[in-house]
């Protein structure tokens, strides 16, 4: 376009105002991106058992009251069950508290069969299988310390009283989940004293039909209402959502602290751009004698407003962006924010952010620079 | 004689407030093409209002100007603004050259608007730096450049498009003594080598005597009408 050189220097013309003013946006972008990079990282956690057509049975009482075996049976009795898997969190840590990952005791025969969505080499899942002290561990876990096959690795207690000492034995590729350890659920089972045994947090529920996951969670709340040991069911993306509950509402907190922020922005933007609409008058008013339309000085003006919030909203999104490429956020927050990164959708909402600030904040100082008449430009008496 | 310009009994008006300022009070005016016709008077006696008038970037209260046969006092906003573009070229008191362009680019302002090819306008831009002699300049930015220079290549600039009629509004208000003459010389050369017709206010009456004719203007009526001729004969 040819009008492209009159507005990049334009937006130049204030080097120090142009500078501050993407750099604000830069900041405040950032920040915004990274906001909604951590929500996406909620969120894809809690979807991480999307359409794995599974149900989580724990007890009705709390999190922390076990089941007995004896309902896994009962419960893969049921028209509709594909198969069940015990699986038990444990909480041991490695080396340092604040390395966080996850790591469970499970039945590890079923890996194949519920967990389906765990892509193991099937050399590696029978090695697995076959250690009754061995481990399965998640990709980015095994970077994350340097792990090879076959190094033993000792997780130190904090719930349960033993320290898993275990042999990994193979890795597996999950698309949200990369970060924990499994091991054989016997092994936790015996180290436990006599009269706590065969007790176990959670059962896992493999669905053959999505659509009868409704049924089938209130059959077996129906079924063990009146044991000893009553249960509540979970689809599985409930129960990762109430397990994250504790981050209250992060969602409402970060939309406000963000939208507080990107109004801000708009404000200071308006003043920035129209102090600069002011300063040009006469020269728009020239523009405008020499035959420039309305439309076009309208057009020239926006286009250099939202370039500047453009300019800035890139570089603060954009630099999010790369910096999570290159940094391990895992790392940073011990594990608590894995796979932290900006994608190409919150960088998509980032850009048409920015640009809705540049139109919003420069449209009126840019309407009314465009709507001067020449003569009162000329005689700069506006 | 091939009028130009046909200013018929115009009236401007400004509304300031519950105010009604009178500043034109019924104008009557012909220029030929090829003039050079100075405007004088006394400060607020409307010299600028009716250049702007006939320049077509205001519009009279009353009464009509044709331009080239076009009445221009009945086009739209933006009937006005193209017909600006083709056909005026304005010059300033103080230069009003864009200060992020250079002087080649500002030149090159007017050809925006047109069909020509980068190519083309860079030859027009070219051509008209050539004319008031700045050719070596063209990259130099507005703030590099004399007060001379500047009204120079605000000059290129309003004639690069070969427009019908130039206006140039004091434009040597702002110069000294050499510089002025430089200018007037400039706007004589264009008048008498290129037949551009040109209408000149000043408050100067030595630069009044570079153009063909002048015309005194108070209290916005047009008091009577002097020519070279009748101030040589005088
Ligand atoms: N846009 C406007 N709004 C209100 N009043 C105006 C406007 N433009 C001009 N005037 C008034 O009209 C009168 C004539 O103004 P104009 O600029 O035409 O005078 P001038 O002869 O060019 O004066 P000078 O020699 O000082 O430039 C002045 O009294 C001025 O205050
Ligand atoms: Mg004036």
């Amino acid at each position: 376009m040819r009008f492209l050189k009159l507005i990049r220097r334009n937006l130049f013309r204030n080097k120090l105002r142009a500078i501050l003013t993407m750099l604000l946006l830069a900041v405040i972008f950032f920040f915004v991106a990274t906001l909604l990079a951590i929500l996406d990282n909620f969120e894809s956690f809690s979807n991480a058992g999307e359409g794995a057509n599974r149900l989580v049975v724990q007890s009705a009482i709390s999190l922390a009251n076990l089941l007995p075996y004896a309902h896994e049976a009962k419960i893969r009795a049921l028209p509709g069950v594909v198969d069940t898997a015990k699986l038990q969190w444990i909480g041991a840590y490695y080396k340092e508290k604040s390395n966080f990952f996850a790591n469970f005791a499970i039945d590890v025969d079923k890996m194949p069969t519920v967990f389906d969505d765990y892509k193991v080499d099937p050399k590696e899942l029978a090695a697995f299988q076959a250690d009754r002290r061995g481990a399965l561990v998640g990709v980015d876990l095994m970077k994350r310390f340097g792990w090879k096959i076959g190094d033993r690795i000792t997780l130190k207690r904090q719930i349960f009283p033993f320290d898993p000492e275990l042999t990994i034995r193979g890795t597996y590729v999950h698309p949200v989940q990369t970060t924990s350890v499994f091991f054989p659920i016997e092994y936790f089972d015996q180290s436990l004293p006599a009269q706590t045994r065969s007790e176990v947090g959670t059962i896992w529920v493999k669905v053959k039909d999505p659509k009868q996951m409704a049924a089938i969670s209130q059959q077996i709340d129906a079924m063990f209402k009146n044991s000893d040991f009553p249960t509540e069911t979970f689809t599985e993306k409930e129960f990762q959502q109430n397990f994250m509950s504790m981050m209250g509402n992060v969602k409402l907190l970060f939309t406000a602290v963000s939208t507080c922020a990107i109004f801000m922005v708009i404000l200071l933007a308006a003043i920035t751009m129209s102090m600069s609409a002011r300063e040009r008058v006469t020269e728009i008013a020239v523009l405008k004698a020499i035959g420039f339309e309305q439309r076009l000085i309208l057009g020239i003006m926006l286009t250099e407003f939202i370039l500047l919030t453009l300019i800035g909203g890139a570089i603060g999104s954009f630099g999010a962006h790369f910096l999570f490429l290159f940094v391990d956020a895992g790392k940073m927050t011990q594990g608590f924010l894995q796979n932290l990164g900006v994608h190409a959708k919150t960088l998509a909402v980032c850009m048409a952010t920015a640009a809705g600030i540049g139109l919003i904040a420069g449209g009126l100082p840019a309407l009314r620079a465009s709507n001067l008449r020449v003569v009162d430009g000329l005689r700069r008496v506006v | 004689m091939d009028t130009l310009v046909d200013i018929n009994n115009v009236r401007k008006v400004y509304k300031r407030d519950a105010f009604e300022v009178p500043v034109l009070n019924g104008v009557t005016l012909e220029v030929p093409r090829g003039d050079f016709l100075a405007l004088m008077g006394p400060s607020g006696s409307g010299k600028t209002t009716l250049l702007n008038l006939m320049a077509g970037i205001d519009r009279p209260t009353a009464g009509s100007i044709f331009v080239d046969g076009k009445e221009i006092s009945r086009f739209s906003e933006t009937q006005l603004a193209s017909w600006r573009a083709r056909h005026v070229g304005f010059i300033f008191q103080m230069y009003n050259l864009i200060p992020v362009l250079n002087a080649a680019e500002n030149v090159e302002l007017p050809l925006l608007l047109t069909k020509l090819s980068k190519k083309e306008r860079r030859e027009h831009v070219h051509a008209a730096l050539g004319i008031v002699g700045l050719e070596d300049r063209s990259l130099h930015y507005p703030r590099q450049l004399s007060g001379g220079q500047e009204q120079r290549v605000a000059i290129a600039r309003a004639i690069v498009t070969d427009p019908t009629l130039l206006v140039a509004d004091e434009p040597t208000g702002d110069l000294d003594a050499k510089n002025a003459q430089e200018t007037l010389d400039l706007l004589q050369r264009l008048n008498t080598e290129y037949q551009k017709t040109i209408v000149m206010v000043t408050h100067d009456p030595k630069a009044a005597l570079h153009a063909k004719r002048t015309l005194h203007l108070e209290k916005g009526l047009l008091v009577n009408g002097y020519n070279l001729d009748t101030m040589a004969s005088a």
